[in-house]
């Protein structure tokens, strides 16, 4: 033990520490040696605030390191001895200032201020998933979102769907739920922007617990958006104009770091959106990678929460009940097929409500007048040919597991019910 | 945010023996510094995902926590699951949090209050100490009491007789069940 020396017996000699050690080998050629972000962060953290250190204060006798504030705010309240090994300190005189070090962490993190913004936003981050009155903020928040966009797009339909789905369930997946709900409102003159801005607006109540989903997505839908090493990203995507260029934007990570590269490549709904053949071509994806999710991937780890499985579905008419005769189809044309991707949550009824919705919307006036009211039956095609009617209450996970099971979209049919 | 309000002084909470880590004389940091510090705490504690203990604020407010400590095993504590409160006070990490048992533990450094006499928590303390040392350092003190300044002197004297104090313990759990 380094304290059993009293202090005036200083000597130049070798501790038995030191002699016994092996001389570390030199490195003379170009090797470049990778430390890790993390273990950096504890060598350049203040043991005391767990902070970066700021103003360097090194103990001259133990050479333990604090910010210059912390260690006199410490001397001046406590024992007069080192808070990491109890060495006696006798006063501010046993430290000296190190500006080395303080010089050392400002090449490491040239911008310091930018860390330590990015630093407190992970914390509020997770503190926000910690709260759970923010929580509950942030669900009635996108509540009230939700129906704020709703009376815009109809006016006639029911209000309740989006805000009884998201109080009435989970936490995480209630928010997730609820957007489902409202996705199934949109209308499709105005896809792309209000996706783009769902996506927003969720994004509060998604943070924190919402990044690993977010960057789950975006191995599932987008393969194309490379994450660097030092710095996991979150990935969130809109749907912007095509006149927009698809734009990377990656706040700048202080690590040195690979610089991180995602390529959109083409449309690609995410969270929950629909688009329908023609419309593809008019709507393209921008695929953004947000690197503030964290520096040292501390915010992450706690996104276990969410059950935000994402599916994709190619949803047809039924091949001979809604035979080309049929007068819903006469009027759908080509809009008949629809490509969705939603939660994994949604049951089969929310799909078929949706539906429902979603072509009427589509067809507004040119919807004859038969087929105002509409219902329908869900199949599934486990084998070609071999249609199988759905029970309304699965889950699109459930369905997925018992009947689907590859990995490529699943594909079901629709039919109208006359009821 | 409501997570900022520091806790009232609980008048008397501490120990009995002199609680000068804990009065407000000490040179207080902004209450920002110590609520990003506990958070930074909480953070890594999650992360660690420690075995053995556990440890949540309680409710909104940060300034309080509850920690919970499993028995060391090959100890009569075994298979106990304990209960505490942690107050900080708006020194800390100057100063030492109070913290008390809330599930009655019968144990030589313990009193029935719930009271601790751990040095670390008292004249020891060091301001790098935190919740997951202060768990960890109450955890092994179960195990290995300090025979020599009891709380609970009855302990004291019977923890020499591991299978007479084992009966007692599973006797006393039996009685406290409810609480």
């Amino acid at each position: 033990m380094a304290s059993l020396e009293p202090a005036q017996n200083k000597t130049w000699d070798l501790s038995l520490y030191e002699l016994q050690r092996k001389p570390q080998e030199i490195i003379t050629d170009s090797t470049e040696i990778a430390v890790s972000p993390r273990s950096l962060h504890s060598e350049l953290m203040c043991p005391i605030c767990l902070d970066m250190l700021k103003k360097t204060m090194t103990t001259k006798e133990c050479l333990h390191r604090f910010c210059s504030d912390c260690i006199v705010t410490a001397l001046r309240s406590g024992n007069k001895e080192c808070p990491t090994c109890r060495k006696k300190l006798v006063s501010k005189r046993s430290l000296r200032a190190d500006p080395n070090f303080d010089l050392l962490i400002s090449k490491i993190y040239p911008s310091r201020e930018e860390y330590e913004a990015i630093q407190e936003k992970v914390m509020a981050k997770f503190n926000q998933t910690q709260s759970q009155q923010a929580l509950v903020n942030s669900i009635n928040e996108g509540i009230k979102l939700q129906s704020q966009n709703r009376p815009q797009r109809f006016r006639t339909k029911g209000n309740g769907s989006g805000g009884g789905n998201g109080g009435g369930s989970g936490v995480n997946v209630g928010v997730s739920r609820a957007g489902h709900a409202t996705h199934g409102h949109n209308t499709g003159s105005n896809d792309s922007n209000t996706n783009g801005n769902e996506s927003d607006n969720r994004d509060p109540g998604h943070s924190g617990a919402g990044t690993s989903a977010h960057s789950s997505t975006s191995t599932a839908a987008a393969t194309s958006a490379g994450t660097s090493g030092a710095s996991t990203s979150a990935t969130r995507m809109h749907i912007d104009d095509a006149s927009n260029p698809p734009s990377v934007r990656s706040t700048p990570s202080p690590v040195p770091s690979n610089s991180s590269s995602s390529k959109p490549k083409r449309a690609m709904s995410v969270l929950t959106s629909e688009r329908s053949e023609e419309s593809e071509s008019d709507s393209q994806m921008d695929c953004r990678t947000e690197g503030d999710s964290n520096i040292d991937t501390e915010g992450e780890g706690n996104g276990e929460l969410g059950i935000n499985d994402e599916i994709e579905l190619v949803f047809k008419p039924h091949p001979t009940e809604m035979s080309a005769e049929n007068l819903l189809i006469k009027a759908l044309k080509e809009n008949c097929i629809r490509y969705i991707k939603t939660t994994a949550n949604a049951t089969v009824d929310h799909l078929s409500k949706y539906l429902a919705m979603r072509l009427t919307l589509d067809l507004g006036s040119d919807l004859p007048e038969a087929c105002r009211v509409l219902n329908f039956c869900i199949y599934i095609a486990p084998q070609p040919q071999q249609l199988v009617i759905l029970n309304g209450n699965q889950t699109l996970h459930q369905v997925n597991d018992k009947f689907w099971k590859v990995n490529k979209p699943m594909e079901m049919y629709y039919s109208w019910k006359k009821t | 945010m409501a997570q900022n309000i520091s806790p009232e002084q609980s008048g008397g909470a501490g120990g009995s023996s002199s609680v000068k880590h804990n009065d407000d004389s000490l040179p207080i940091k902004d209450n920002h510094a110590v609520s990003k510090r506990l958070h930074k705490e909480l953070m890594n504690l999650m992360m660690a995902n420690e075995k053995g203990i556990s440890a949540f604020p309680d409710g909104e407010n940060i300034f309080k926590w509850v920690g919970t400590i499993a028995g060391p095993t090959n100890t009569v504590y075994a298979a106990q699951t304990y209960r505490l409160s942690l107050d900080f006070p708006n020194s800390y990490p100057y100063a030492a949090p109070v913290v008390k048992f809330l599930t009655p533990c019968f144990h030589p450094n313990v009193d029935l209050q719930g009271a601790i006499c751990l040095d670390i928590l008292k004249d020891k303390w060091s301001a790098l100490y935190d919740v997951r040392t202060i768990l960890l350092s109450i955890q092994s003190l179960l195990g290995e009491p300090n025979n020599e300044s009891p709380l609970n002197a009855q302990a004291a004297m019977m923890w020499n007789d591991q299978k007479e104090y084992k009966k007692y313990l599973d006797a006393f759990y039996e009685k406290h069940k409810d609480t």
